[in-house]
């Protein structure tokens, strides 16, 4: 609660012939018990106006500072003062460059008076300021015991190198691998392709190396011959329970590096193909383990890399949605009868399907690239064919492609495979549309099909967590079970904070791409670490001091928040009350706004501090005079950059809007919306970012959830007898700047149709 | 659907084809500018984008039956606008080169004309032969010339050593015979390869062979005509045109001198022919004289131009192979030794005389005995091919 505020202007930042003294004079009027400094400066982004402020804080024992000028994304850094609350209010951007007159036309710039609705904008804008700052208060977290060390789930190339990498940074590492040896898939490679400049040549993994400096590396624990069983707690105090050889034992732990890599697709899909046909049609997994053995005596081989002939026979939209469905329906089954109290038995979905070939071609193609060569290097007259229908090399693969090309013994073709045939002893491969100008049927001794790489999160949990939102990742349907939260800012990053996927757990890769991958979400372990022992939450709001706060007095155990909370971070006990996890929580808000009895705040954001704002919003008692009034709740993340930029590049809207940020949409509780009408306001735009199956939400379900709480308030609203229509949510994404005032603009063109609120006045 | 055709690479033919100057053949990647930026290939199966596959899988029947190598002039365009460096102009060029050293009967000078190391033994037969030949005539104190010396005393005259009634014409005769035989049998495996494939409907009446030959002398080879639809007319591209025009009507012009000699000095022996008699060394004021000295100039012309011109190449864009510096080189010597003989004929220099009309055997030796095998074989099969599509119907 900042009792004692000082409120300062930006003049250089506001323009329109806005009266900034007028403004501050108001100011100074209506809060004089709590603002004691109201302050004008000519420019206020300055080192001498920062002194200045610095030394009001220090004379009048300042807790908060209201700075009106630029927009919040504007010199952030600059205004930045030790254990003093700062709120930003956007005059510049959020009222004079996006101000437009009623009739639509624009501002003059250099005009002497402002419009009476833009002073009356920026009135309401610095009093919602004031009220921001008067209800938050300065989060100060508890700060429990952690541990640094880091589990690796993984003992492959990706789970070897994360495991290296964590402990060159000083954390102490636990590793985790199912056989009884180290390696993984790389082990069995008879060569990779090449993983350094210039990247022309096939070379040996060097795998043999990793393992050594793993096992002499004291500060690594390798377990061998164990899984994990359990994983309880939170990041920074997780225990797991890991199963060996001599019994289960308890490893206290901070983070997770997720690298369990991958299982080999049912070969059943490739019939098509002629797998199963012939012992001489094998999997390029199969054919690495002869090449590893020098078992191959083939002269002409093929490489099979389109695999057209193995999918469905109709792939259209109409079948995609309709597995989508039974996806759907079965990834939420296990759910169901847990909610309703029964005993069910925990089923895992199944999420291998024929679709992880195409998925695994951009590695199928580099590796058919690389076995081809082991083929030229048999003999002079050996041949190898590569018929692809998309050869996808990635990034500097390209030049292991070209180098491939350069062998007089690989031939390459884009083909149609029509079918692969037994012909005595060989193999006939028919293909149509191919370069050599048509149809042609090849002789071959060996039929090499590429090998669906399948995550191993799509076959079981793996993970264990003793969560109360079940033991795996949510939703990896969406993602035909690879670890990943189409996170595309934020790779690595799963639905569970502490836990990260790295290599073919997460997407198909060759063992760069994996070491790389492992870097990264061992950076992303000791980041969680690092700041979980500071008590700030880790991403995507990394640093953020606040931590959703329960008054458990209040709580109806309606689990809502347990079930909503897109991060699984709320378990809960026999009778329902809700267990905060603060490492867990991503600081979204999503739980306070499920909670109907508005049981959970943040100190620096909360119901009522919302809802105020809202409610001081000067509403006309008669439309037709002083104009609608309407709310605009939008996403800090994307809507309101969008907001920003439009105003910034000359795209105004409507004058009778007031935008309010929030933290993520899914953080909107319906009594904003309910205050909003009982004050009068004639509509709420509820502005976030996109849903559904391709998501865009920093927190992955807010927006999804926001969309489905609308359906009950419009119900609601519909009851009391306001149109529902006057609540809408729009989907907006930080580059639709060029929309956005159309969306207000057609709203307020509504809102104008069905007049003012039947609320308005009471 | 249409029957597959069954593909049946040859890795070793790769090889070859790379060996003999195609050695980025296996960069394409089947864009087709090539066959987009070439400004003689029709619209229909254009070149040289279906030779890259073709000889990128070692297709080696479908390359060898294939006529459009011939019909390339090695403008190089392709080769410039490649994205890849695939060089495509390089390649028609090396699939020239394999027929040159597959076509001709006598694998083995075949073999010796691919590559510098074959040079050794080229130069050795001729240098052999024409060794032996002056060893008998200072042997025989021939035309009593010789007088105990290895070079004949008095005037300068090369003819005292190799004399042409008993030398010259019996050796080059010979050698006459040789070139037309192995031409007639490349010319004939030629057509056989290249066979009824692409060969076009006629109306009317089809046109005779010879008809065709007269036009393609006429209207392509003399003006040049697709050397000037070859590419822009820019400096360098002018450059070639000309190179090539100088030696073509220079070699024509020595081609004649030499003809009419050989006509005159047997011929003009019959009484009826007395007054054609010729004998060498000609008058300088004999027209056969000046013709040959004109030759002579647009031979060093030409083959400036040309060196010039392979000098200055780009090599990411085009690379010039064994086939054409040996082409180049053994016409540089055969222009050279012949002007030198004359300057120390009249000189007086006896001894650099004779031993530089000696070099001048050797080389013209090799200029026209492997004719078949070497580049200078496009003289006959590129005209072959050309006439031959010509009357099947296409041009």
């Amino acid at each position: 609660m900042a009792t004692k505020i000082g409120i300062y202007f930006d003049q250089s930042a506001i323009g329109g012939g806005l009266d900034v003294e007028a403004l501050a004079e108001g100011a100074e009027q209506r809060w004089s018990d709590i603002a004691p400094v109201v302050k004008l400066f000519p420019v206020l982004a300055a080192e001498s106006a920062r002194k200045e402020i610095a030394q009001d804080i220090e004379e009048n024992e300042l807790d908060g500072v209201l700075i009106c000028g630029t927009s919040a994304r504007v010199d952030w850094d600059l205004y930045r003062f030790d254990n003093v609350q700062v709120e930003r209010v956007s005059l510049r951007e959020g009222c004079v460059m996006a101000y437009k007159n009623p009739d639509g036309s624009l501002l003059d710039p250099d005009g002497e008076e402002a419009p009476e609705l833009l002073r009356l904008m920026a009135v309401d804008y610095v009093n919602m300021g004031v009220i921001k700052l008067q209800k938050s208060n300065v989060p100060a977290p508890e700060i429990s015991e952690s541990t640094r060390r880091i589990l690796v789930l993984g003992g492959g190339w990706t789970g070897i190198t994360a495991a290296l990498a964590a402990a060159k940074a000083k954390m102490p590492v636990t590793l985790v691998e199912q056989s009884a040896e180290l390696g993984g898939r790389a082990k069995g490679f008879l060569k990779t392709i090449p993983l350094k400049a210039p990247h022309d040549k096939v070379q040996d993994t060097g795998l043999e190396a990793k393992i050594q400096e793993l096992t002499a590396n004291g500060d690594i624990t390798v377990l061998t011959k164990s899984t994990l069983t359990r994983l309880a707690g939170s990041p920074g105090a997780y225990t797991a329970t890991i199963a060996g050889p001599s019994g289960e034992q308890s490893v206290e732990v901070g983070a997770v590096v997720l690298a369990t890599g991958w299982v080999s697709q049912d070969k059943k899909v490739l019939e098509p193909l002629g797998y199963g046909k012939s012992p001489n049609i094998v999997t390029a997994e199969e054919f690495e383990k002869m090449a590893k053995t020098g078992g191959i005596t083939a002269r002409r081989v093929a490489f099979i890399l389109d695999t057209k002939l193995c999918m469905p026979a109709c792939d259209c939209d109409g079948a995609q949605a309709e597995e989508a469905v039974t996806a759907d329906v079965a990834a939420s089954q296990p759910e169901a009868p847990a909610a309703e109290g029964e005993e069910a038995p925990y089923v895992y979905e199944d999420m291998e399907s024929v679709k992880h070939l195409p998925f695994s071609n951009a590695v199928s193609s580099v590796v058919a690239l690389k076995q081809a060569g082991y083929v030229a290097d048999l003999a002079p007259d050996a041949i190898a064919y590569i018929l692809y229908d998309s050869m996808v090399v990635q990034g500097v693969h390209e030049r292991f492609y070209k180098a491939a090309q350069d062998n007089p013994s690989i031939m390459l073709t884009k083909a149609d495979i029509r079918e692969v045939a037994v012909d005595g002893g060989g193999l006939l491969v028919r293909a149509d549309n191919t370069l050599l100008g048509g149809s042609i049927e090849l002789a071959v001794d060996l039929v090499v099909l590429p090998t669906g790489m399948v995550p191993t999160t799509a076959k079981e949990p793996i993970m264990q967590f003793e969560y109360r939102q079940g033991p795996a990742f949510p939703d990896l349907s969406l993602f035909n079970g690879y670890a990943d939260s189409n996170y595309i800012c934020f790779p690595y990053e799963t639905r569970r904070t502490g836990v990260y996927a790295a290599g073919c757990v997460r997407q198909p890769m060759t063992l760069d791409s994996a070491e790389e991958d492992a870097y990264g979400a061992a950076l992303k372990a000791i980041q969680c670490i690092e700041s979980v022992n500071r008590g700030v939450a880790v991403h995507p709001r990394s640093g953020d001091l606040s931590y959703p706060v329960f008054n458990f007095v209040r709580c109806t155990q309606c689990k809502r928040c347990t079930e909503e909370c897109p991060f699984g971070a709320l378990d809960d006990d026999e009778k329902g009350t809700p267990k905060p996890n603060p490492t867990r929580c991503r600081r979204c808000g999503t739980c306070m706004g499920a909670c109907p009895e508005r049981v959970i705040s943040f100190d620096n954001y909360n119901i009522d501090q919302i809802g105020s704002m809202i409610r001081d919003i000067k509403v006309p008692d008669n439309m037709d005079v002083g104009g609608p009034r309407v709310v605009i709740l939008a996403c800090e993340n994307d809507a309101l950059p969008a907001f920003d930029m439009a105003a910034m590049r000359g795209m105004p809207w409507s004058p009778y809007v007031r935008i309010i940020p929030v933290r993520c949409l899914g953080s909107v509780n319906a009594i904003w919306v309910a205050d909003a009408m009982s004050k009068g306001i004639d509509g709420v735009m509820l502005m976030g970012c996109k849903y559904g199956d391709d998501y865009q939400c920093h927190f992955v379900k807010g927006s999804e959830i926001c969309n489905r709480r609308k359906e009950n308030i419009a119900e609601t609203l519909d009851r009391l007898g306001v149109e529902p229509d006057r609540v809408a949510q729009y989907q907006v994404a930080i580059d639709d700047y060029n929309a956005v005032p159309a969306m207000v603009d057609e709203f307020m063109k509504m809102i104008f149709e069905k007049g003012p609120n039947p609320f308005k006045g009471y | 659907m249409a029957q597959p055709l069954r593909i049946e690479p040859d890795v070793q033919f790769i090889r070859e084809l790379q060996a003999v100057g195609g050695d980025s053949l296996k960069k394409c990647y089947q864009c087709a500018t090539c066959s987009v930026a070439c400004p003689i290939s029709p619209a229909d199966n254009p070149y040289p984008r279906k030779e890259m596959i073709w000889a990128q899988w070692g297709l080696k029947d479908r390359l060898l039956s294939d006529a459009d190598v011939w019909l390339c002039h090695n403008c190089g365009q392709c080769s410039d606008l490649c994205p890849r460096g695939a060089k495509p102009a390089d390649l028609m060029s090396a699939m020239r080169n394999m027929a040159y050293q597959k076509l001709a009967p006598c694998p083995s000078i075949g073999k010796w004309m691919s590559s510098s190391k074959g040079l050794l033994i080229l130069t050795a037969i001729p240098a052999v032969i024409f060794a032996v030949i002056w060893a008998i005539m200072a042997a025989i104190d021939f035309g009593g010339n010789f007088k105990g010396s290895i070079f004949p005393q008095g005037e300068v005259v090369p003819g005292k050593i190799f004399y042409g009634d008993y030398t010259i014409d019996p050796v080059f005769i010979l050698v006459t015979i040789f070139v037309v035989s192995a031409f007639f049998t490349g010319v004939k495996n030629l057509i056989k390869s290249i066979g009824p494939v692409g060969s076009t409907m006629m109306l009317g009446k089809k046109k005779n062979l010879l008809v065709c030959l007269l036009e393609v002398i006429t209207l392509e080879i003399l003006p040049h005509a697709k050397f000037s639809q070859c590419g822009d007319n820019t400096e360098e591209k002018k450059f070639r045109k000309y190179g090539h025009m100088c030696l073509l009507f220079g070699f024509i012009a020595l081609a004649v001198v030499t003809g009419c000699f050989f006509l005159g000095h047997w011929l003009g022996r019959i009484e009826a022919f007395r007054p054609i008699y010729m004998e060498v060394p000609l008058s300088f004021a004999n027209p056969f004289k000046i013709l040959a000295q004109l030759g002579m100039v647009l031979l060093l012309v030409g083959l400036t131009l040309l060196t010039v011109r392979r000098k200055n190449q780009d090599p990411a864009k085009q690379t010039s192979s064994w086939y054409d510096w040996y082409l180049l080189g053994v016409i540089w010597v055969v222009a050279l030794t012949g002007m030198f003989t004359q300057f120390f004929r009249l000189a007086d220099w006896a001894v650099l005389t004779y031993i530089i009309y000696y070099l001048h055997l050797v080389s013209v030796f090799m200029l026209l005995a492997y004719l078949p095998w070497s580049k200078l074989g496009h003289l006959v099969y590129r005209t072959a091919a050309i006439t031959y599509i010509r009357y099947m119907g296409r041009k």
